[in-house]
């Protein structure tokens, strides 16, 4: 587990990447898959997620599509074109970062 | 899978704990209950795993916390949030819609009025200042107090401008007009005559000091050369259509032949003199005078840059020294010095007006126009303001009255967390709305009522279409009457406590309402005033029209331009007045209407020394024998002129305020009186030649100028005087005594224009700025009342609204129609009768204002207060009561069953 603050900074980036390699996913699903992907190390709290999910739609990064189940609606993100190619900025903005802090702290990363 | 009982049980327990915000209850929901799904399959119990997941949200803090985020996010983008805020302004505006209408009705009305009186004032303000030079360009006034007459004249003499030029090297140039009327105009070849009324003399420096652009000819010879014309486009157009005017003859009055050297372009509609024809100064006699005694020029000076002209106006009472002084001790013997002349309280003095302060601010004799009055230009402003301003309250006050409505929706809104900041943009952008809606009806309103405000106020006012400043400007006000209009409803509205809101306990509606209630009284107080100027204004005119003015204006046809019958005026006038239905006629170019002749000179008693205590300013009139006759004057004591006294060439009749002035009240018949009757070839008064004239006869006296003014000495004498012509005809059919007297003029003056007019038109045009004003007046007080009672049927209806349940039960315990009219009408009629009480005197202050400037004025008995009181009463109690019977006359059934 790891504290929320560095978490913050990248939550955005997490989504979208997650998303682009996975096609439409829902709230939940989400939260799953990154937990499965950092091996637990990772969880997203429902209060910082639903707020950007609601965030990027409203500025047209992802789409919406909702599936009636039953009693229950279930709403799938994907990324429109645009969400896409924000996609690449902020990976790169990420990597950028890393590397800038990499030499800031004086240490290797591997 | 969760079974369908739990999942009710989550979707209620959410709601149960305030997920309520559209699209993200479905969201959450889907999410706990995957959660919960997973850990049940861990294998927990549902109230368990139920437990770990809204742990996982942070219990319901955390989940509201979120909800509210999520509300915040997707608002945060402008777009977005306008999108919102217009679609409920729509909204709640459609829903509103009779409220709408009336305010965006009575927005318009009051904007549409503003547009046209901020037009009218723009004209106003913008005269004359198009010329280049206007900021040095100055006019010079004299003043002159003497021998009982006070004179404010436009006029200078005519060597004043050359001895200026000479003494103060601070004035670069200078130019004189010298107006003598309409002139008779027809090319050389025709034999029609034209009347051109703008003719003028002037000197050729006109075209370096006014910036008036000359089309043809060579600008440094124009109205050098005596004989020689410039003459404008429209003038050039109607003479020479073939636009061949440069070098052609004109021939003025029928004697003066002049060569047409230019052509100037039309001078524009807000310069205050309009000049067809200019004719050069050079040829005319007078302007070589060197007389300072005579005041016939309009003299305009060009100052150099930089100039200070106060401290040249305090350097010009250096000429009266100088020049008139010594003139004044020729004619007047020896003893005369301008220190005594001041000593005794007369006045002579040269003052200085700017080029652009001549129309609002001048109104002096011998003007080269009529001009503006500053006073109406501050009136109108300030009754469009008021227009605005009952606008604009009407708006505030029934977006706060229909507060109590809303006030259940601000409450909700602000539950779900909306924040004050919103409710206020929101309701600003309703009123922003409106505001715009207003104004784009307004302009459409005021396309529709310039015409009728052109007609009144004789303008040519036209909306600047082509101006894109126009639109900004427009746009600008827009938006910040929008802001201003909701600024107190929006802050008003937003600052309700949800919880006092939803419980029902924020005292609203019709008992909130001191503002409300003041807003109604001012806008009654303004309506009030309003009608009370029309009524005085009105009443006055009718005074004037009616008054005793002291000869009979009805029935006289007066014929002008009577010189161009030459020697056959005398048959011209025999040969009409033998027509049955012709009393008599008169020649004489003096009339008891203003516009036409006057002559001054000072005269005194026979036999004394003439000085300056027992000279009389007296209007001499050249008239004939029929003169007092025809226009139905009263001789009060003597006799009128006959020809069976030959003596009558040396008499005079004389009105009751001469007789006075030169003390001859108890006997002036067979008095005697003098004047100079001679100048010596320099020009001046001749002391030499001095005339008397007896006093045969007394006439009552009779208003020869505007009721303003007081009526001053007159003495009537027997000579020549050609200007017009005037026939006291029976009553019978007008247009018979006109073809008559046409046919005679046709045969008489072949080729001459035949104008006529009749002397009670004359009289009623020297009151059309007063009838103007009033008509003007009365439209704008109408539109007041209007808007303001679009505003009370508004806020009737909304109190109606309010009570319907009181008077349902009212109704059923018993109340009478005509009871809940009264109890639903008194509220406003208390404000109306309060209104009353403070427009009364704020009215008063008005009219005796107004009515200072009239020497004769109406009695403003206090019945036109109240008429002006019950009037507004009873409009608004008409406004009302459709209303207040409306709401009265409703089943109680229906009232009261719906909750």
């Amino acid at each position: 587990m790891y504290s929320p603050e560095p978490l913050k900074g990248t939550l955005q980036t997490i989504l979208l990447k997650v998303l682009k390699d996975h096609g439409k996913m829902y709230g939940y699903e989400i939260t799953q898959r990154v937990k499965e992907l950092s091996e637990g190390r990772i969880l997203l709290t429902e209060g910082s997620l639903y707020p950007m999910l609601h965030r990027l739609e409203a500025e047209g990064m992802l789409k919406t599509e909702t599936v009636l189940m039953g009693k229950r609606v279930r709403k799938y993100y994907a990324l429109t074109a645009e969400g896409r190619s924000l996609v690449k900025e902020r990976l790169n903005e990420l990597f950028d970062f890393i590397k800038t802090i990499s030499t800031v702290l004086q240490v290797k990363i591997t | 899978m969760l079974n369908a009982p739990h999942i009710d049980y989550i979707i209620k327990d959410l709601h149960h704990r305030g997920i309520v915000l559209d699209g993200f209850q479905d969201e959450v929901i889907d999410h706990v209950c995957s959660a919960v799904e997973a850990e049940v399959n861990n294998g927990k119990n549902f109230i368990e795993a139920y437990r770990e997941v809204l742990k996982s949200f942070g219990h319901t803090a955390g989940l509201r916390e979120m909800q509210k985020q999520t509300f915040q996010y997707e608002n945060q983008r402008t777009k977005v949030m306008l999108k919102n805020y217009l679609t409920l302004a729509f909204r709640t505006l459609r829903k509103q819609r009779f409220f709408t209408l009336i305010n965006i009705l009575g927005l318009a009305i009051g904007i549409a009025s503003c547009l046209v009186i901020v037009l009218f004032v723009n004209n106003e303000l913008s005269y004359d200042r198009f010329y280049k030079n206007a900021n040095r360009i100055y006019r010079v006034n004299g003043e002159i107090k003497f021998g009982g007459n006070h004179y404010k004249l436009a006029v200078a003499p005519a060597p004043l401008a050359d001895a200026i030029l000479n003494d103060y090297p601070d004035v670069e140039s200078a130019v004189r007009f010298r107006s003598r009327g309409s002139y008779l105009v027809k090319r050389s070849e025709s034999a029609d005559n034209f009347k051109e009324q703008n003719v003028i003399w002037a000197d050729s420096t006109f075209f370096k000091i006014f910036s008036v652009p000359l089309l043809e000819g060579n600008p440094g010879r124009a109205l050098k050369e005596p004989n020689t014309v410039a003459i404008s486009r429209k003038t050039s157009d109607t003479y020479f259509p073939k636009g061949d005017a440069l070098g052609q003859s004109l021939i003025l009055d029928n004697t003066l032949n002049v060569k047409v050297t230019a052509v100037f372009e039309n001078m524009p509609e807000n310069s205050h003199m309009h000049f067809d024809i200019l004719i050069a100064m050079s040829g005319l006699d007078e302007a070589k005078s060197t007389q300072f005694l005579s005041n016939n020029f309009n003299t305009y000076l060009l100052l150099k840059d930089g100039v200070d002209v106060r401290t040249l106006e305090m350097k010009m009472t250096g000429l009266i020294e100088k020049y008139v002084g010594p003139e004044a001790a020729a004619v007047l013997g020896g003893e005369f010095t301008i220190e005594k002349f001041r000593a005794s309280g007369n006045k002579l003095e040269y003052t200085l007006t700017p080029l652009t302060d001549i129309h609002l601010h001048s109104d002096l004799t011998a003007e080269l126009g009529p001009n503006g009055d500053i006073t109406y230009v501050y009136l109108f402003f300030a009754v469009a303001l008021f227009i605005l301003a009952i606008a604009c309250i009407n708006f505030m006050n029934l977006s706060t009255a229909r507060s109590a409505n809303r006030a259940k929706e601000v409450g909700v809104r602000k539950v779900l967390g909306s924040l004050r900041s919103h409710l206020v943009r929101q309701f600003l952008l309703e009123s922003v709305l409106l505001s715009l809606f207003s104004f784009f009806l307004a302009l459409i309103l005021a396309l529709g009522f310039l015409p009728v405000f052109n007609d009144l106020a004789s303008k040519k006012l036209a909306l600047p279409w082509s101006d894109p400043a126009f639109y900004g400007m427009l746009l600008a006000a827009a938006l910040v009457m929008g802001v201003l209009a909701g600024l107190y409803p929006s802050f008003f509205l937003s600052a309700f406590k949800p919880v006092n809101v939803l419980k029902g306990n924020v005292s609203l509606g019709m008992k909130s309402g001191f503002i409300r209630s003041s807003l109604v009284v001012f806008q009654f107080v303004i309506s009030i005033f309003l009608i009370i100027g029309t009524i005085t204004i009105n009443r006055q005119l009718d005074y004037i029209q009616n008054k005793k003015i002291g000869f009979r204006k009805d029935q006289v046809l007066v014929v002008n331009d009577a010189y161009a019958l030459r020697d056959k005026l005398q048959t011209f006038k025999n040969e009409i007045a033998k027509n049955n239905f012709i009393q008599s006629g008169t020649i004489s170019g003096f009339l008891p209407v203003s516009g036409t002749w006057r002559n001054d000179n000072t005269f005194w008693p026979e036999g004394t020394q003439p000085n300056q205590e027992n000279m009389v300013g007296l209007q001499n009139w050249r008239v004939d024998v029929d003169y007092v006759k025809t226009l139905g004057m009263k001789i009060k004591s003597g006799r009128d002129f006959s020809t069976e006294f030959p003596s009558d060439s040396s008499a005079i009749v004389m009105n009751e305020t001469a007789a006075k002035q030169f003390n001859f009240d108890k006997d002036p018949l067979g008095k005697k009186i003098s004047t100079f009757n001679g100048s010596k070839p320099d020009g001046t008064a001749d002391p030499g030649q001095i005339r008397s004239w007896t006093v045969i006869g007394i006439v009552e006296d009779f208003h020869f100028e505007s009721l303003k003014q007081n009526i001053s000495p007159l003495a009537l004498f027997l000579g020549k005087s050609d200007g017009m012509v005037s026939f006291r005809f029976e009553a019978r059919n007008t247009q018979d005594v006109i073809q008559a007297v046409e046919k005679s003029w046709k045969t008489l003056a072949p080729g001459q224009p035949f104008q006529y007019s009749f002397l009670d038109q004359d009289f009623g045009r020297m009151y059309a700025t007063e009838q103007k004003l009033g008509e003007i007046f009365a439209l704008f007080a109408g539109l007041a009342i209007v808007i303001a009672c679009l505003g009370l049927f508004a806020l009737t209806a909304f109190t109606a609204e309010q009570r319907t349940k009181e008077i349902g039960i009212r109704k059923v315990l018993g109340a009478s129609v005509a009871g809940i009219i009264v109890l639903l009408s008194k509220e406003f009629g208390k404000l109306i009768v309060i209104a009353f009480v403070v427009a009364a005197p704020l009215a008063w202050w008005g009219v005796d204002w107004w009515l200072k400037n009239y020497t004769y004025k109406v009695e403003v008995g206090i019945y036109v207060y109240l008429a002006a009181g019950g009037l507004a009463f009873l409009i608004a109690w008409l406004t009302m009561s459709y209303q207040s019977f409306r709401a009265a006359t409703v089943n109680p059934v229906e009232s009261l069953r719906t909750e």
